[in-house]
């Protein structure tokens, strides 16, 4: 639980680094935001992987045992995928900015807070839920859509499984 | 210098370079100002009191400037100056911010043509009825005058922020690099470079690493290195292929399994790269180490060095208040035999390779008046505490020493402490070991 909750904050944290890099003079920083990446990765699947009520997967029928990898042993394989998945979203739109050349032009939304990030979360996450393969990618929501949105039967979890996690877990778990 | 005016973000220094002779010591602000410095000659009536630092000239090298197709502010800061190896009476520098490179000439003007035979004292023509008789201008002498001009500007070669240049041993060309690409310039030639290293993955969404410093090996013209933000080294050789994406070695060391944590890839990103003078090892510095690298051996550092391990754990606070992102650099003295480098607290530590002892130092205004010696200081960890000791809680991280710079030849070092800068030198032994 230790971990899950250090993960956790490490998570907000990075968030709203990457959030505050993009007000920064000079533009993105692409190393620095890179790394932040990297943590945000290592601390979701710390966040992930730690035995915790609340956070079943379907077709999980008991929390993942302790001893097992931190790939999300004991989930269905779709589970594996969320957890092995590189960060791509941030990272895509952070790259593009500089770059200027971005092939798949995402519109930018004007967030104000961290929160609001959380719920941009949620409702991409629902784009999951609706199955529909490209709509991902092409979402006007932009930034934060999921990437498994665009690769069909990733998605492995349950719409009422969801309703019950609070709204932290989601963002996380769409990640 | 200190700074008389009211500290402001401008004044952070950013980048301390000597020229090849160490007459000459560049700085570069935040402000994109540039200040040099020139020794004084040593006096013949003090033979044991050496040359001084004074301010020699100071110029504006770069503006901020705004990419209205990107919307984007390119900051002014120079990131950093490199001397070119003096071929005649002027000195010349490259200055860079994120986006270009310039050249700089610096000339001076001692002597003023005097006694103009049609004009008068203000210059204004003379009623030529007056001119009686021919008198050809003389050169008197004047008070030195130190005249900069902006002699090339390099620009639009780099997407993202230009991290480091290097003037190649060759003294025609010169390379700067950003976090994705490696470009090769002419020094006289400023509308086109060659890309020499380009990173860039197909699919920005694959990205895993970016190019963090590179620079040319001193003796070989064909030979240069980067760093990786992954901790590994690319020796590369330009004659090999015209783009050098294949290295010839590749130098990293194995992650030791038993340090892991979140922060593992952020203090492994090497922040600074250097040859040594001799051109057969490396110097990198990580956030937590400074490392020597054989050419001779990919597999791992020759030597590490353990630049403040406490810190170790404190790696999550550090990355809350974006400290571990610092980008320390590091140094090698004249003769390969000590590495310098800064860290927090305005300490910086020297590392003698040979009687593997070290020693932390501290720049500020206390340890500073002229002819004190400076007194080593340490850090308490835990366990007995001495006197004069630091504990780790009470290190002031907004005190960074990153930008370090040593006399080529002598002992005698250039220290940036934020918006100040600290120049020490060692007058009981300041022959080369």
């Amino acid at each position: 639980m230790e971990f899950k909750l250090e993960a956790h904050r490490i998570v907000s944290i990075s968030l709203g680094k990457i959030y505050n890099s993009r007000g920064q003079r000079g533009g993105i920083k692409l190393h620095k935001n890179l790394l932040v990446s990297l943590v945000l990765r290592s601390a979701r699947q710390v966040y992930l992987s730690d035995p915790c009520p609340g956070l079943y997967l379907a077709g999980s029928p008991a929390p993942p045992q302790p001893g097992e990898p931190a790939a999300g042993g004991g989930g269905p394989a779709g589970c594996q995928a969320l957890g092995a998945s590189p960060l791509k979203k941030p990272r895509r739109h952070l790259e593009e900015q500089p770059a200027g050349a971005a092939a798949e032009e995402e519109e930018e939304m004007e967030t104000g807070n961290v929160a609001n990030l959380i719920s941009i979360f949620g409702s991409s996450f629902s784009g999951l839920l609706r199955k529909s393969p490209g709509g991902g990618r092409e979402e006007a929501e932009g930034e934060e859509s999921g990437p498994e949105a665009a690769e069909p039967g990733q998605i492995c979890c349950d719409k009422a499984v969801l309703r019950d996690m609070n709204p932290w877990s989601t963002a996380i778990v769409a990640f | 210098m200190p700074s008389h005016r009211m500290p402001s973000e401008a004044d952070i220094i950013s980048t301390v370079e000597f020229n090849h002779t160490g007459e000459l010591l560049a700085t570069g602000d935040k402000g994109g100002r540039v200040v040099i410095f020139q020794r004084e000659p040593e006096s013949k009536n003090a033979p044991h009191s050496q040359g001084e630092y004074d301010v020699y000239s100071t110029f504006q090298s770069h503006e901020p400037e705004f990419d209205y197709l990107k919307s984007l502010e390119i900051e002014e800061k120079i990131n950093k100056i490199k001397w070119l190896p003096q071929q005649n009476a002027a000195h010349s520098l490259l200055s860079t911010n994120d986006k270009t490179i310039k050249l700089w000439k610096i000339t001076e003007r001692d002597k003023r043509p005097e006694g103009y035979n049609l004009k008068d004292e203000e210059g204004k023509l003379k009623d030529l009825s007056t001119v009686t008789s021919l008198q050809v201008p003389v050169l008197k002498p004047m008070d030195l005058m130190v005249e900069v001009s902006p002699r090339r500007v390099f620009a639009n070669g780099h997407t993202y922020h230009i991290n480091s240049i290097s003037v190649n041993s060759d003294c025609e060309t010169y390379m700067s690099a950003d976090d994705l690409r490696i470009n090769l310039w002419h020094l006289a030639i400023t509308d086109r470079s060659f890309n020499i290293v380009d990173i860039k993955p197909a699919n920005m969404e694959d990205l895993t690493e970016v190019i963090t410093a590179s620079e040319f090996h001193p003796h070989h013209c064909n030979l240069f290195v980067y760093s990786s933000s992954k901790g590994s080294l690319r020796l590369c050789d330009m004659r090999a292929a015209a783009l050098c994406d294949k290295h010839s070695k590749l130098f990293e060391e194995p992650e030791d399994p038993s340090n892991r944590s979140f922060f593992s890839e952020i203090i492994s990103s090497v922040s600074d790269v250097k040859f040594s003078h001799s051109g057969r090892y490396m110097l990198t510095r990580d956030y937590l180490t400074v490392k020597v690298w054989d050419l001779n051996m990919e597999a791992r550092p020759v030597e590490t060095y353990q630049v403040h391990d406490y810190l170790r754990s404190k790696l999550c606070s550090l990355y809350e208040n974006d400290c571990i992102f610092d980008k320390f650099e590091c140094a090698w003295n004249g003769s390969d035999s000590v590495i310098m480098t800064g860290a927090y607290n305005n300490f910086f530590r020297m590392f003698d390779r040979n009687t593997k002892r070290d020693v932390t130092l501290e720049a500020s205004r206390e340890s500073s008046k002229p002819r004190a010696v400076l007194k080593p200081r340490r850090v308490c960890v835990g366990g007995k505490r001495r006197r004069d000791d630091i504990s780790v809680d009470s290190l002031d991280f907004t005190k960074k020493i990153l930008h370090t710079a040593w006399h080529p030849a002598e002992n005698i070092i250039a220290i940036a402490a934020t918006n100040n800068l600290y120049i020490f030198q060692d007058k009981v032994n300041s022959e080369m070991h």
